[in-house]
């Protein structure tokens, strides 16, 4: 495989770095931690909206690979399941069973494959960044590519399913198996195959759907990651999220990087979890601050034009491209200019060329008379007085005045007359998206040959974000 | 002094140049940061903007001076210099295409002989100045149609004439044989 993407990490440090630094000045304005959060997990949905970089959520191991452990309690219970898994990726369709297993603890690693997975109740997943997944209700897990399309699945599945189902306060069980509910995915949701998301490996958000039944399980081993009474508030209204079965084992150990795993996980499950986000309690409380906004905000779209929607919704949806946040926040550029800016801008140069009316007339005057008999010297008084009118009018000339064809020299016609004459062949020939920003070196020209010597630079590239320490290029004009 | 042989001659134009003004003052910056092709030399007050399609290459003051080169002919010269002031109109500047002016045309020919130069000098005591320590070639001037040439002694000769609606072959014409 390649070798570890470092953008993601890089992206992380930047973030993480900024809120460290700027936590002080809030403090110091007295504007809470809350809006710090919230600032990071907008930065970050952002960052993962753009697909600036693959993976962003992923630790440093990018492969999905997942380890299956299968308790022993559970041999029945999956053998009894109608649902499988599938093991190894090339096997079409999942249907994995507890048989291929072999021993009841015996674990097996796969990568995910495209298409979503259905996963049965009870397996505990562990994904390669070693964070453990304990299944308590039959999900269907798919790999995610990391972008918003966490959301999207739910906000489709919201779509599917269409009636908001009742919200109860997710008590945490421990026990798999004791979930009664659901059903057997029947209600497989097409949605999640759409996309293809990533498998992010530090904050889990598993949108979880019930049908119609009564118990609801967020099996967490952890309780504090379940917070229902924030969720279910909010949850009111329509439709919610739940986390689902899926708890976060004590002594998973948040790597040092911020990189989280996400599961995006859809079931047939009856009734709503409220996986809600998992908590405050947690040590290494900053994930977890940051996936209870997380949900917050992914509940917060969902509900789209509910009651719920908060001012940080929109902000969201309408955001700037987080590669160019990256990029400013990283790169030290003195060359971003808004349109604002250059309208207002004080031109400090080209101060060695005066264009005082006047010069203008006696140039135009010495100009003039070298002009064999172009010019009569009667034209050339009425030519020099329209140009000083002009001038002193600030010129609207482009398009034809009468005044033009006086005043540009005889045979001069009115620029926009020769519209056949300016239109450039390739105007645009190709205004890409592909973008480099970074500081130069050097740059070379010779004729129409450029060198390029760049240095610290963030390239957007087929959407994706590059980060180089040094750059080297060529290119013919 | 034979018209009949600088027909004959292949004179070629290597290089127009010319200038117009746009009458307006123009935004460096900003024709720097929106405009196409663009080099913006700041330290020295230009924008350098290269054009395609007749191959030019036009030096652009804030003052609305603006310096046209690379085009291969005359006609071209003014059909690139209007494109370009439509760029610029494009860009939102108030342009009129004004005082539009070739300076100077540029051409390469080459004599199927060698020239011997000290001779040649010689004989055109006034007019051929010949300095082989500075350079390789005799600087010939006529003043009289402005003309400026460089006599290699290769043969080739470069033209360069101040343009005064001249046609370029006539300083060939005038100029004596080799000797």
């Amino acid at each position: 495989m390649a070798c570890v993407n470092p953008v993601p990490k890089l992206y992380r440090s930047v973030i993480e770095d900024v809120i460290e630094g700027v936590r002080d000045l809030f403090a110091e304005e007295g504007i809470e931690e809350q809006v710090l959060k919230v600032l990071k997990q907008l930065w970050e949905t952002k960052v993962l909206q753009s697909k600036a970089t693959e993976d962003f959520f992923r630790n440093s191991t990018h492969s999905p690979m997942f380890t299956l452990q299968l308790p022993n309690s559970l041999h029945q219970t999956l053998q009894s399941s109608t649902a499988s898994l599938v093991i190894p990726a090339g096997r079409p369709l999942a249907s994995f069973t507890t048989a291929e297993l072999g021993a009841s603890n015996s674990s097996a690693g796969f990568t995910l494959p495209g298409y979503p997975i259905h996963v049965p109740a009870g397996v505990t997943l562990q994904t390669a960044s070693g964070h453990l997944y304990k299944v308590s209700v039959p999900i269907m897990v798919t790999q995610t590519s990391g972008r918003a399309s966490i959301l999207h699945p739910v906000q489709q599945v919201f779509q599917q399913l269409g009636q908001p189902s009742m919200i109860q306060t997710c008590v945490p069980r421990l026990n798999p198996c004791s979930l009664q509910a659901t059903a057997e995915k029947s209600q497989r949701l097409e949605t999640v195959p759409q996309q293809p998301p990533i498998l992010h490996s530090g904050l889990v958000h598993r949108k979880h759907f019930e049908n119609a039944t009564s118990d609801i399980l967020v099996p967490s081993g952890n309780e504090r990651e379940i917070m229902s009474e924030a969720l279910l508030s909010q949850l009111e209204s329509s439709q919610y999220i739940s986390v689902p079965g899926v708890m976060f084992p004590p002594q998973v150990s948040q790597t040092g990087s911020p990189v989280e795993p996400v599961l995006s996980v859809s079931a047939g499950v009856t009734q709503n979890l409220n996986g809600g986000p998992l908590s405050t309690g947690r040590p290494g409380a900053q994930h977890q601050h940051m996936t209870d906004t997380q949900l917050h905000v992914l509940k917060n779209r969902m509900f789209g034009c509910d009651s719920l929607k908060q001012p940080r919704n929109t902000e969201e949806t309408s955001s700037l491209p987080v590669s160019e946040k990256e990029s400013s926040s990283q790169m030290d550029l003195s060359n971003q200019v808004t349109d604002d800016d250059i309208n207002e801008i004080i031109q400090i140069d080209g101060t060695g060329d005066t264009s005082s009316n006047d010069e203008i007339g006696s140039t135009r005057d010495v100009d003039e008379n070298e002009f064999l008999g172009i010019v009569e010297a009667g034209d050339l008084k009425v030519l020099e007085e329209e140009a000083d009118s002009i001038s002193n009018e600030d010129s609207t000339a482009n398009s034809s005045d009468n005044e033009d064809p006086q005043i540009d020299v005889v045979e001069e016609d009115p620029l926009n007359s020769g519209d056949d004459v300016s239109e450039q062949d390739v105007p645009d020939l190709f205004d890409t998206d592909n973008v480099i920003v970074c500081q130069y070196d050097k740059i070379h020209r010779s004729k129409n040959k450029w060198k390029f010597y760049l240095k610290d630079g963030v390239m957007c590239f087929g959407g994706r974000d590059y980060v180089f320490a040094k750059a080297i290029g060529d290119a013919e004009w | 002094m034979d018209a009949d042989s600088d027909v004959a001659l292949d004179i070629l134009i290597t290089n127009v140049v010319c200038v117009f003004r746009t009458r307006c003052h123009l935004n460096l910056r900003k024709i720097a940061l929106e405009g196409a092709n663009v080099i913006y030399k700041r330290d020295v007050g230009k924008v350098l903007m290269k054009l395609r399609k007749p191959r030019i290459t036009a030096t652009i003051w804030s003052s609305g001076k603006i310096i046209c080169t690379g085009a291969t002919s005359e006609e071209e010269a003014k059909f690139g210099a209007r494109r370009l002031a439509r760029s610029l109109q494009k860009l939102g500047f108030q342009v009129i295409f004004t005082d539009f002016k070739v300076v100077n045309v540029l051409a390469v020919c080459n004599m199927p002989f060698e020239i011997r130069l000290p001779e040649f000098t010689k004989n055109n005591r006034p007019h051929a100045s010949y300095e082989p320590e500075l350079h390789p070639a005799v600087c010939y001037r006529i003043k009289s149609l402005r003309a400026t040439l460089q006599i290699f002694s290769t043969g080739s000769i470069t033209v360069t004439v101040l343009k005064r609606k001249y046609t370029l072959p006539t300083p060939l014409d005038s100029e004596q044989g080799p000797t």
